[in-house]
Parts: C-alpha cells; structure tokens; sequence
C-alpha cells in the first residue's frame, strides 16, 4: 500500500512538472513580453522585471530559470496587470482561501440534502415522489450553475431583496455569510442532483439484489432492511463520486464567483486571463491542476480504504 | 384440487372414442414460438417511445435545430446589423402585444417621470403608455413611473419590432440567438461526432490488439486524464484563438477519451463471451467479427454517451465565453449572449432571459433524451414493463 | 403418524402470474398442496413450472410485477395472501425462512458474516449482543463451520460457495422457524460439497424439528431427502404422492419422462430426453399442458384438462391415462426394468 501511494505521488508530481511546462510555454508563446508597456507598470519595474525573470534571454534559459524560481525560491513571478509587481504567489494566497470556503460549503451542504432526495427517490420507486425528483435531477444537473446564479441574483438580490446582489467584501460575521448564500446556493444546485441521481440508482439496484431478499426473510422490516443492507452498501461507492465532484464545482465556481464579484479565484482567472497577466494565469492554471490530481488521487486510495473487499485482499 | 372422485359423471361422460390414443406420424417437434418476436431496433423504438419525457425531448431539440437554421432569417435583421440609436430596446411582438398579456409589448419602465407630463405627446406620443404606477411627491413635484411601449415612444413602427429585443449595439437579438443556437449546436455535435469517431479508431485498436499495444494506448489516455479539462481547454483556447474551429479542437483534446474507454471495454467484454467464440470456431474472421458482432453491440452506449456528451460540450462552450475565451464579435453562441446579458442583467433582464431559456431547454432535453436512450438501449431491459 | 399427517401449511388453488410486455404470464395455474408436520415435501419440476414462483407466494416476496390471481396460502389459520408487507415481518424468519439457490450473492459482500447472522436475533429477538453471538456460534457450528470464532469476523468474500450456502443455513435457523424452505439449495455448488450440503439440512431437520419444503429439478436430488414429492409441469402439479409412490410407480406420463431422463449406474442405453419445450405460459394450451410432448397422449388430453384420479390416500396423479375408458398403457420399459433392479437391490439389502 505505501509502495503504491508514493508511485501515485511521483506519477502526481510529473504530471504536475508536465502542466508547468506546457503552461510556460504557451504563455511565452503569446505575442509580446511578459512584463510590457500599458500597465501600471514604469520602465524601470519592467526592465528590472525583465531581469529578474531573465525575459530577455532564450525562451530555454528562461524555462530553465522559471522553473529554478519555483522549485529553489518558491517565486511564481510578479503580476504585472492585476496588481502590479506583487508577488503571484501572494496573490494567491489572498484568494484562495474564499474560493475554498464557498466551494466546500456548498458542496458539503449538498450532500446530505442530495441524500435524502436520492433515498426518498429509490424507495418511492415509480411513484410521482420519484418523479417530480427525477424530473429535478435532470433540471439541476442539466442548467449550468451561472444560470442559477444569475436567476438567484436577479430574483432573491435583484427583486425581492432578501440577500445582497453581490458578495460583500467589507461585512463581516453574519453579514458576510448571507451575502455568501446566492453563490453557494448556485453551486449547489449540481453535486445535489448528481448524489440524488447517484444513490437513486445504486439503492435502486441494492434493494434488488439478493441479499436484500435475504434480509427480507430474515424477518427484517423494510425500514430495516433498506438502512442496515441497502443504505450501507450504496453508501460505499458514493464516497468516489463525491471527491470528484469538488473539481466539478471548483470548475463552475470559476464563473459564479465572477457574476458574484467574490475576489477569489475564479474572479481571479477570469480577470487574468482577460487583462493577459501571464505569470498570474499560469499560477492558477497550476493551482487548479493541482486540485484536480489530487481528488483523483483521493479517490484512487479510498477505494482501498473504504470496500473491506479491497481492503482485506491488499493485506493478503 | 379437482378430483376425478368429485364430478364423476361429468367425467364419465366424454365419449369412449375420445380417449384415443393419438397416432402421431412423425417425432415430436419443438413448440412454436408463439409470441412475435421483436428485433432489437423495434424494441429500442417500442421502449424509446413509451418514455413521454424522452419524446418531448427530442421534439424540444428538434424545433430549437430548426429555429437554430431557418431562425436567423425569418426577420429583417441580420446578426451584425448594428442600429446604434436602438440599444437595448424591449422585445414586442405586435400580435401578442395587442393581447394585452404584459408580455412582448415593448414595455419599459421610465422611472421618475412628472406627472403633468403625461398627457405631453411631444414627450409620450399617441397611446405609447401602458401603465403608471408608484405615485409619490418628490419636492413637492408629483412624481410617477410611466411604462411605455418602447417603440411607440419613440416612434418606431411595428413592422421593425425587435422580437426579443436589441442588444447594446441595437443587433437583434432573435437573430443573435438562434445564430448563437446554430453555432453553439455546431461546436458541440462537431466536437463530439469527433470525438466518437476517434476514439471508436482508437478504442478498437487497443481493444483488438490488446497486450503491449493496448498497454501503450491506455497509459496515454490514463496521462491525458490527469490534466484536469478547465486548464487544458483554456490553455488551448488562449494560444490556438479564439474562433469556432480552435474551441471545436479544444474540446476534443481530451474528450473522445471516455469512449475510447468504453469501445475497448466492450472489445474486452465480448471477446471472451461465448457466442464470439462460437463464431470465431466457426472460422469467422476478425473484420466480420468486429463489424457484425461486437461493434452493433457498442452501439447503444455510444450513441448514448454521444447524446449525453452534447450538452457537455455547449456547457463548456458557454464557459469559455463567460471567462472571455469565446467567439470573437460579431460572432455569437449561445454563451456569448448569456455573458454579455449577465453584465447589463439588472437593468435588462430579457437580455439574458431568452439565450438562458433556449440553453436550458437544450441541456436538459439533451440529458432527457440521451437518458431515454440509454433505458431504450439497455439490453437487461428488453421486454421489461 | 398422527402428528405427520396434521398440515402445517396449506396451498388451495394458488394462481400467480406476471405482467410482462408481451402479456399476463401465468406462472401458476392453479396449485393445491399442503405441507405436513415434521415431513420433507419436495416440489420438482423443470426451470419455469413455477416451482420457485409458488414459494416466493408464501414468503411475500414475488417480484412486484406478480399478481396472485386467486387462492389461498393457509399458516396457523391465517391467509398469507392477504398479508400486507408489514404482516410477513412476523413471518418470515420467525416461522418460515428460506434457503436461496445462489449463496454466491445471498450475503451482503460488505457485512461481517457474524453481524448478518445475528443481526435479526437483536433486532426481532431483542437478544443482547453477547447472547446473539453465543447463538450465532452455536449456529455456525451446527451447520459445520470450523472455527466459528475466527470466521464470525470474516466477510462473505473470504468463505467458499458451500461454506457460504452454511451461512445462509445457519441465518435460516437463526430464529427457530417451522417450516424452512429451500429453493434448489444445491444447484450452485460444486457435486461435491452438494451432498453434504443435503445431508446437512436433512439432519438439521431432524434435530430442529423442522418442516421442510424442498424445491429441485433434480428427481435424484429428492430421492433419499424427500418424504413426499409434487411433480409439477407448466405451472400446475401433475403428480403427487410419498417419494416411494413417485419412484416406484408413478402414473404420469410426465414423471415417468421424467425418471426415464434420470441417468444411473446401470445406464447403458442413450439417455432419455422429452422430446419439444414445454409450453408458452402467456398462452397455456388447452387440456392437458403436457399433451404436445406426450408420447401417450389421448384425444381428450388436447380439449380437456385431466382432474386428479386417486390411486391411495396419499398419491393422486392428474392424467386422463387414469380414466376407465382409457386404454391400457404400460409405463415405458427403460423404467420399468429400472423399478424392477432397484426393488430387487433393496430387498438384498435388506435381507
């Protein structure tokens, strides 16, 4: 098992060193210097920017000293649109924990809500219950999140007034979180319908197998049955859909939190990648990958963790 | 149980040359199979069409590809016609107008207006108002909110309404839409017709090959999914352009993974089952194999997973607009529309109203059909009730 | 002998049929038994007599696109078809338990096997955790499990087919139910493990004071389990009577098809084999459902169907070959000389 979690880690850090390269090289490959004219930016910052990431030299030196300013000096370089000759990283560092905030509060308020829909559903098989359910599913797995958003922003910020149009950076408690309550409702909407989908169908087909018939004529009740055999044994699977399913939300956070005007980092990459801030935009290229291999990691080691099937059989 | 003992005489009634044997000629043959039997696409079809929803769908997603063709002519705008004195105008539609519904009637709502102004026509010509409302006294000076046709005020005529409204170039925003429909329908099902093909070619040579070669081809699906979608999509965007044929190869860089999967999955699955075998002892060889027994297997879930994989690919379409990485101007998809009407949405909601509705409808008929699909096309339910 | 002849369980005229796409399939036409105290009763028939549809009636537990069309399932002077779902709680278990044919995918794959033999104990007996393990122990060791202990924390993946068919045993007994009904307990396991899986259950029986109803296609199987034996064809019983009726002389022509297709030591001949498929149950044919593929089949047999003629108190067969006016048809020869051989074996072995 441990052989196998650092051979996933190595395999993890070269995919990594791969997205690093290919995104270096596709900003240098934009026209103009990285560091230019039409910001904020003076001369002399340019020039000493220039220098100091060495822009004027072959694109393989600089390849070679970006990379040393990374691994040896944990420098990402400067922004030179979005906020001029500060360090990315930092950027960074000021974004990121917003972004995270909202994302795991809506995907982790999602779930238990998607449960119940999704158990409601399987047990009430066929029935309108299920129906309208399904019905809901595909409606909020089908429209994407920034069209939530922007029907929660005109109706529930716009019309009626009951949360503020837009997240407020200066509010603090309370206040704060109501203006959170739009886009991580936005959010939501998803990873709620696709754990309902998920669990309908794994419970659908549990409550079919044969050993709920054991249960059955063991003299268990129904309720009993479905809890102790069904519940658990859908239960094991959904633990794999749900970590990836963060990438998916990170992903739709990307827009929402721009309609939202939340400074995180969806916002953060739009901006970026519109005012062509290349340095800024290959950090969060790499930030977002890094997320996305490391919930693929997750999974692949909770399967172990979780199914005694494989759990037992690695022992052996 | 009905005893001989119980109705003796009803028993003993039946004639004696009843109880006969019967010569039989020839050996006892197999029954006839009484029931009709169903081929595999009728049943498809059979089931397919029980499913309302399903149907529905596809009906959706065939008035929003004619509307996506023909729409864009049935008006006299043209999709970058600019009239930059009639931005942002309300949509009407003068038959449903003269409904009186408060739909499509050009209404806008100008707010602040003086009372005694009103009955102005130089200020509000001939019946331009629909409506007053919120009457309050501002410093001493009667203040209202006056809703007036937008047209009529300023003296447009109905034969040049802007069905949908105009945007903040005056463009039409019918045409725009369904020109925006017709691109975003293009980029998905081009990309994902691509990606069925390849990774059909792709999935079938390691599924056919299999050992070192289809090691070989799985390792580099396996790295290629390690890059997560979001950055390589907008990694390629930013450096190919952003027109309709780099957003096209950008959704299939990684795309057509999946099924390549799923075909090699299925080479795999039928390979070892017994009725390919049977057909491979009987000397049939590996091109008939493939394209008569194992490739119409596959069939199902493709078309399936394609028809689920459509609303993917205009969801990612209207992404990269939204983040600035979509067609350029005067080009529109649907995406472009949603994201410039996102940015004027408090003030002229219709903007985005109509490219969100069409886009909605898309996405979930396309995951309804593609799901009444898969139930049509799974082989454990054949027959099922 | 008193006691063997009071009927625990009671079927009357059970008609259960499926809604399917192309039509009603009628499972079971019609089926009448009863279960004695403390016997053995097995119902043999070919896969889709309706054999394994019949047993699910009583448990409750058909598949929800089954209707019971009409009659009765007689326990303890209660009616089960009309129990509602919260009714058989009491049931099942407690009174009748049920063996599966596949132990394979009987046990959930992610419990302790320990966990789901006690698990009804706690829940229905309200037994404490130690006393349901001490029971459970109890259990695995009666149906031969080595090393209780050790296997009580294992998961159903770590046990082989037979082991596995043992622990759907032992969760069977868990709570002392009266009848116990096995539905082809042995077709998924290895030759070997299955006659002592048989010998298993037959001594269980025994010692538990069980009735049994035993489900099979397999005539051999039921030979030295069985004291009594349903034939059953086409959704109906053809044949009833004490398995010595069955085996040494049977009156339908079914079951003597039947035994004739049963190979043995002495089989030199090639096997017999009943010529045609049985019948389409979505249009069951008039007559006699056996008709088509009887070799003696009389002209009645295709207009009318046969009642059950009486040939002593316990064997009862349903063909018309029975009637007066019948003519006089011998029982094919392959098994006529196989009667004769097993009479003479026994009387040596007897004397």
């Amino acid at each position: 098992m441990v052989r196998y979690i650092i051979n996933r880690l190595i395999a993890l850090l070269i995919t990594l060193f791969i997205i690093i390269s290919i995104a270096f090289c596709v900003v240098r490959l934009m026209p103009g210097s990285v560091y230019e004219m039409g910001g904020d930016l003076s001369q002399t910052v340019i020039d000493a920017l220039n220098a100091k990431y060495h822009f004027n030299e072959p694109i393989i030196k600089q390849y070679g000293y970006y990379l040393e300013n990374i691994f040896f000096h944990w420098d990402w370089g400067n922004s030179a649109k979005i906020r001029p000759n500060v360090p990315v990283f930092e950027i960074l560092r000021d974004r990121i924990p917003i972004t995270l905030e909202i994302n795991l509060i809506s995907l982790f308020g999602a779930i238990p809500i998607g449960m119940v829909a999704g158990i409601l559903a399987a047990i009430k098989k066929n029935t309108i219950v299920d129906h309208i359910i399904s019905f809901m599913v595909v409606v909020f797995i089908s429209i994407p999140s920034f069209i939530f958003a922007t029907c929660l922003q005109y109706f529930f910020g716009f019309k009626t007034g009951s949360f503020p149009i837009i997240y407020d950076v200066s509010a603090t408690g309370t206040a704060r979180y109501a203006s959170m309550v739009l886009p991580i409702l936005a959010l939501a909407f998803d990873p709620i319908a696709r754990v309902a989908r998920y669990l309908r169908a794994e419970l659908a087909e549990t409550m079919n197998s044969e050993f709920m018939l054991l249960a059955k004529t063991k003299g268990l009740t129904y309720a009993q049955s479905t809890v102790r055999h069904g519940l658990r044994n859908s239960m094991v699977p959904l633990a794999n859909i749900i970590i990836p399913m963060f990438a998916n939300v990170l992903g739709g956070s990307l827009v929402v939190e721009t309609i939202f005007s939340i400074p995180g980092m969806g916002g953060l990459m739009v901006d970026s990648i519109n005012s062509s801030d290349h340095m800024l935009t290959v950090a969060i290229l790499v930030f977002y990958s890094l997320i996305s291999l490391i919930t693929i990691l997750i999974v692949d080691l909770s399967y172990g963790i979780i199914d005694p099937r494989v759990r037992m059989g690695g022992k052996k | 149980m009905t005893l001989y003992e119980d109705n003796k005489e009803l028993y003993d009634s039946i004639p004696a040359e009843k109880f006969k044997r019967v010569e039989r000629d020839e050996a006892i043959h197999d029954a006839k199979f009484q029931t009709k039997p169903i081929c595999f696409l009728k049943d498809v079809w059979l089931r397919f069409t029980k499913n309302k929803a399903s149907v529905c769908a596809a009906i959706v997603i065939l008035i929003i590809a004619v509307l996506a063709i023909f729409g864009p002519g049935m008006n006299r705008f043209k999709y970058d016609e600019q009239y930059p004195d009639r931005v942002n105008m309300p949509p009407k539609i003068p038959a449903i107008a003269n409904l009186n519904l408060g739909i499509f009637d050009g209404g806008y709502v100008l707010k602040n207006r003086q009372y005694d102004s009103i009955s102005d026509t130089t200020k509000y010509p001939n019946d331009c108002i629909i409506n007053v409302t919120n009457p309050q006294v501002v410093n001493g000076v009667r203040m209202v909110d006056v809703e007036v046709d937008y047209y009529k005020y300023l003296g447009i005529s109905d034969d040049e309404c802007y069905w949908f409204g105009s945007d903040y170039l005056g463009r039409d925003i019918w045409t725009r839409l369904w020109r925006g429909a017709r691109m975003s329908l293009i980029i998905a099902v081009v990309s994902v017709a691509c990606n069925v093909v390849i990774g059909l070619l792709y999935g079938s040579i390691a599924g056919y090959y299999g050992g070192t070669v289809d090691m070989i081809l799985m390792r580099i699906t396996e790295i290629l999914n390690a890059f997560p979608r979001i950055v390589i999509v907008t990694l390629f965007v930013m450096v190919a352009g952003t027109g309709m044929f780099s957003i096209i190869m950008a959704l299939i860089i990684k795309d057509w993974v999946p099924t390549a999967r799923m075909i090699r999955s299925q080479f795999y699955r039928f390979k070892g089952s017994e009725y390919v075998l049977a057909a491979r002892t009987l000397g049939v060889r590996d091109m008939a194999l493939i394209f008569r027994h194992i490739l119409p297997n596959s069939m199902g879930p493709i078309i399936t997973s394609s028809m689920i994989a459509v609303p993917t690919a205009i969801f990612a379409e209207s992404f990269l607009a939204y983040i600035g990485l979509g067609l350029q101007a005067p080009e529109t998809s649907i995406g472009v529309m949603l994201s410039q009407g996102q940015k004027v949405l408090l003030h002229y909601p219709t903007q985005v109203v109509f490219p969100a509705i069409v886009i909605s409808l898309l996405m979930i008929s396309f995951n309804l059909f593609g799901n009444g699909l898969r139930d049509a096309f799974d082989p454990t339910l054949r027959g099922a009730e | 002998m008193d006691k063997m002849n009071e009927p625990i369980l009671e079927v009357k005229n059970l008609r259960v049929s499926f809604k399917t796409y192309n039509g009603k399939v009628q499972a079971v036409r019609g089926v009448d038994f009863h279960l004695n105290k403390g016997e053995t009763l097995a119902i043999v028939g070919e896969s889709g007599s309706g054999k394994s549809v019949t047993t699910k009636a009583i448990l409750g537990i058909l598949s929800k696109n089954a209707i019971i069309e009409e009659g009765e399932i007689l326990y303890q002077g209660k009616d089960l078809t009309k129990f509602k779902e919260k009714d058989f709680y009491d049931i099942r278990g407690k009174e009748i338990s049920l063996i599966f044919q596949d132990p394979l995918s009987a046990l959930n794959p992610i419990m302790k096997i320990g966990k789901q033999i006690t698990e009804a104990l706690i829940l229905k007996e309200k037994m404490s955790k130690q006393e349901a393990k001490k029971r459970a122990l109890e259990l695995m060791k009666t149906v031969g499990i080595p090393q209780p202990e050790v296997r009580f924390n294992q998961y159903p993946f770590q046990f082989s087919g037979g082991m596995r068919q043992r622990i759907v045993i032992a969760i069977a007994l868990a709570s002392n139910a009266k009848i116990m009904i096995c539905d082809e307990p042995t077709t998924a396991l290895d030759v070997t493990i299955q006659a002592k899986i048989l010998d298993e259950i037959k001594e269980i029986k025994e010692k538990n004071d069980l009735s049994v109803i035993f489900i099979t296609h397999d005539l051999g199987v039921v030979a030295n389990m069985a004291d009594r034996i349903c034939v059953m064809y086409a959704g109906k019983i053809v044949e009833v009577g004490t398995s010595e009726e069955i085996f040494y002389s049977p009156a339908h022509p079914y079951t003597w098809a039947l035994l004739s297709s049963m190979p043995d030591l002495e089989t030199k001949d090639e096997l017999f084999s009943i010529p045609g498929t049985p019948p389409n149950m979505i249009f069951p044919p008039k007559g006699d459902a056996f008709a088509e593929r009887n070799q003696y089949a009389l002209e009645v047999d295709f207009e009318q169907e046969p009642p059950f003629f009486k040939l002593s108190d316990t064997h009862y067969a349903a063909t018309w070959l029975l009637h007066p006016n019948a003519p006089k048809v011998e029982m094919p020869d392959i098994l006529k000389n196989r009667i004769a051989r097993l009479r003479r074996e026994e009387a040596e072995s007897i004397g």
